[in-house]
């Protein structure tokens, strides 16, 4: 009975034979390959729920390769020469499983030397699992929360500052505003977070501020919603009851928008009102008009930083895309990929470890972030500073804070509307 | 809770139930006919509501007349499905992986088509309207969510008495009672399968339109009502127009008003768990349970 399967069984191991062959002539090809250019791997996502701001990563991801080769590329030297950088880029659909598959496929299958990306910390927290299996680097472009970093991985970079940061940068601007007699001590704070590490990081960034600073607020009501839900009514019914003077939630582009229109149909107010590093996006402006007015946002970045750089950023950016840099997505893209060059040039091969290790003491001393410098902390993370931004009448988006880098003054208390 | 509170929430959840009803009705006729379960029913609502943006952005068309002209646009645009796909599906009393497979092909198509035309930007439609808010007293009421509620309650109206009153209504009621038996009787099965495959694609443009003018969209639009569409059709029974509106309301009275006492990130879980139990103890929905009561009393 057995010796009808033994052909198909020979058949198999020829095939698994020339198979492995192939993919010994294909690695042989891709190495040299490797000498032409150096590929780099970038995940973004570019359509579903997180395309918007995928897309602008991948704008500045792409703007870095371009000015890189158009100054001849990097310089190995172990080969001796310049060696122009290659992109080799995966839309992940917003999606998480399709996202670390395509990190994997990126670092196996293509041979890169780096792979850039993970926004939204949904997706990166996906990937993130991948670099130390691989032993491939990898530098999130838009992944902030900790959880990412606290996991011991060895092979991962990120050029957002934590989330738990952003809280309490938020909550020292507040308390900023309260000092300058703006707004008054002990006021209560209503705070609404979406159900992920961003949102929990951001509420502990909050109370390690309050911890710190008695008196100044008090937290009434604190509580998660669903990425992504139609209705937010049962939410800001309890916010309103809770009597909060400030209220701040920590949302996506999406929520933000359809959280925020019916925060105005229900006809509330707060002195103050905040959705964590969301505010002064383009798309907000026109799905909310006005309403957008006098909300603060926290971000990694703003085009009105006041350093030569970002003035030069801007320009270059515009020539490229088409169109202004809208909200931080594409500096953070565009520092990473400067670090990655820095970090791949100083290393003097295509060595992963050798970039891993020149990562972990890269310095970016010509950063577009808040402090000019970027370097990667043990974790991997860096903690440049926030600025805050507020939106503010005739379309104007002003940094509020900190001081040095302010183009404007806060309105604060935000005034009733009619 | 105060009184006014409970009232502004009570009047939240029925201003939802219109959304929830509106974007369920297109569903219930094509499964009430067809005995298919539109798998693109969430690729339509995005194109009725990239539909709408178009005529207001281009031509600054109103978006409830938008809605208007979404019906016609959207019946044809169902025709023409029917005649290309549809009608290529063997006929079956219950639903066949060969439609749930091509209607989620089918979707899979749209959403790319959606990106190809118009990107992965966001779009909102932004009226004087949108975020203007009637008092009454101390109740407040989102002019746009009102809107929409009208325009739900119209389209179930629409639809009763199109349902009762026409020759047309009769067939497709026959059908959704017994397919063979209505062949028997005269009904000419193909071309009202075909009628009611376009008016399912026109409710759901037209409600896709009036979504439009609540949320911003992407082609990636429509995903969460999708689910939400199915709990409704499950809980108020797979072929009642009755059913879509008392299903749509249970499912909001409980999303609304449940998460006063949960976390609200137990919203999701809500759908999911009226799903399972109206599976488990209601198979065939409130309708079901309706005529039970009738036959026994």
């Amino acid at each position: 009975m057995s010796r009808p399967t033994r052909r198909p069984v020979k058949k198999l191991t020829c095939i698994l034979i020339a198979s492995a062959l192939a993919a010994g002539v294909a690695a042989s090809l891709l190495a040299q390959a490797d000498s032409a250019s150096i590929a780099v791997g970038v995940v973004l996502p570019i359509s579903g729920r997180e395309a918007k701001p995928g897309q602008y990563q991948r704008e500045g991801v792409e703007l870095a390769i371009h000015e890189i080769n158009q100054a001849g590329g990097i310089f190995v030297k172990k080969l001796g020469k310049k060696v122009p950088v290659r992109e080799v880029f995966y839309d992940d659909g917003s999606d998480q499983a399709k996202s670390s598959g395509l990190v994997e496929r990126a670092m196996t299958a293509d041979g890169v030397i780096a792979v850039l990306g993970g926004y939204s910390t949904a997706l990166g927290e996906a990937e993130s699992v991948m670099p130390d299996r691989y032993q491939t680097p990898w530098i999130t472009t838009g992944a902030a929360a900790s959880t990412i970093f606290s996991r011991g991985y060895q092979w991962i970079f990120g050029t957002l500052s934590p989330t738990d940061l952003l809280g309490f940068t938020t909550a020292e601007f507040l308390g900023g505003l309260v000092d300058r007699g703006k707004l008054h001590k002990g006021l209560k704070l209503a705070l609404a977070l979406e159900n992920t590490d961003h949102g929990v990081d951001y509420e502990k960034g909050i109370e390690k501020w309050n911890h710190a600073h008695p008196g100044y607020f008090t937290v009434v009501f604190s509580e998660k919603f669903d990425l992504g839900s139609p209705d937010f009514s049962g939410l800001l019914q309890k916010v309103k009851t809770a009597h909060a003077d400030i209220f701040l939630a920590d949302a996506h582009l999406q929520d933000y928008i359809t959280m925020h229109r019916q925060y105005v149909q229900t006809g509330m107010y707060h002195q103050m009102i905040s959705y964590g590093a969301r505010g002064p996006e383009a798309d907000a402006r026109k799905a909310l008009g006005d309403a957008t007015n006098y909300i603060f946002a926290g971000i990694w970045w703003s085009d009105k930083l006041p350093y030569p750089q970002v003035k030069q950023f801007v320009t270059r950016y515009k020539a490229f895309t088409g169109h202004a840099p809208d909200s931080w997505y594409p500096a953070t893209a565009y520092d990473a990929m400067r670090a990655l060059a820095v970090a791949i040039e100083r290393a003097g091969s295509l060595d992963k470890t050798a970039i891993r290790d020149q990562l972990r003491t890269v310095e970016l001393k010509d950063s577009l972030l808040p402090g000019q410098v970027l370097r990667f902390g043990k974790n991997g993370q860096i903690s440049t500073a926030f600025v805050i931004v507020q939106n503010q009448p005739g379309n104007r988006v002003e940094i509020v804070f900190p001081k040095d880098a302010a183009t404007g003054d806060a309105i604060a208390p935000s005034p009733k509307p009619h | 809770m105060s009184g006014v509170d409970f009232l502004n929430l009570l009047i939240a959840a029925l201003l939802l139930a219109g959304v929830y009803a509106a974007m369920s009705v297109g569903m219930t006729i094509i499964y009430g006919v067809m005995k298919i379960v539109n798998l693109a029913h969430a690729g339509v609502l995005m194109l009725g509501a990239y539909f709408v943006y178009e005529l207001y952005d281009r031509w600054a068309i109103d978006p409830l007349l938008g809605v208007v002209l979404a019906f016609p646009v959207f019946f044809l645009f169902g025709i023409g499905l029917h005649r290309a796909l549809i009608r290529r599906l063997p006929p079956s009393d219950q639903p066949t992986l060969a439609s749930l497979l091509l209607l989620f092909g089918l979707w899979l198509v749209l959403q790319n088509l959606g990106y190809l035309i118009w990107g992965n930007a966001d779009r909102a439609i932004l009226t004087p309207r949108t975020l203007s808010v009637l008092h009454l007293g101390p109740i407040t009421l989102p002019a746009v969510r009102l809107v929409v509620f009208g325009g739900a309650v119209a389209a179930l109206a629409a639809l009763e008495l199109i349902l009762h009153r026409t020759w047309f209504g009769r067939a497709v009621r026959a059908l959704m009672q017994n397919r063979d038996a209505g062949r028997l009787a005269g009904v000419d099965v193909e071309g009202t399968a075909r009628v009611a495959f376009g008016m399912g694609i026109a409710f759901a443009g037209a409600a896709g339109g009036m979504l439009a003018m609540l949320y911003s969209f992407s082609p990636d639009f429509g995903s969460p009502f999708l689910l939400r569409a199915f709990v409704i059709i499950v809980l108020g029974g797979l072929e009642s127009f009755a059913g879509v509106a008392a299903g749509a309301l249970i499912l909001a009275l409980l999303e609304t008003f449940s998460i006063q006492v949960l976390p609200a990130g137990y919203q999701p879980a809500i759908a999911f768990s009226l799903l399972v139990v109206a599976l488990a103890v209601l198979p065939e929905g409130l309708a079901g349970l309706w005529n039970r009561r009738r036959r026994f009393t």
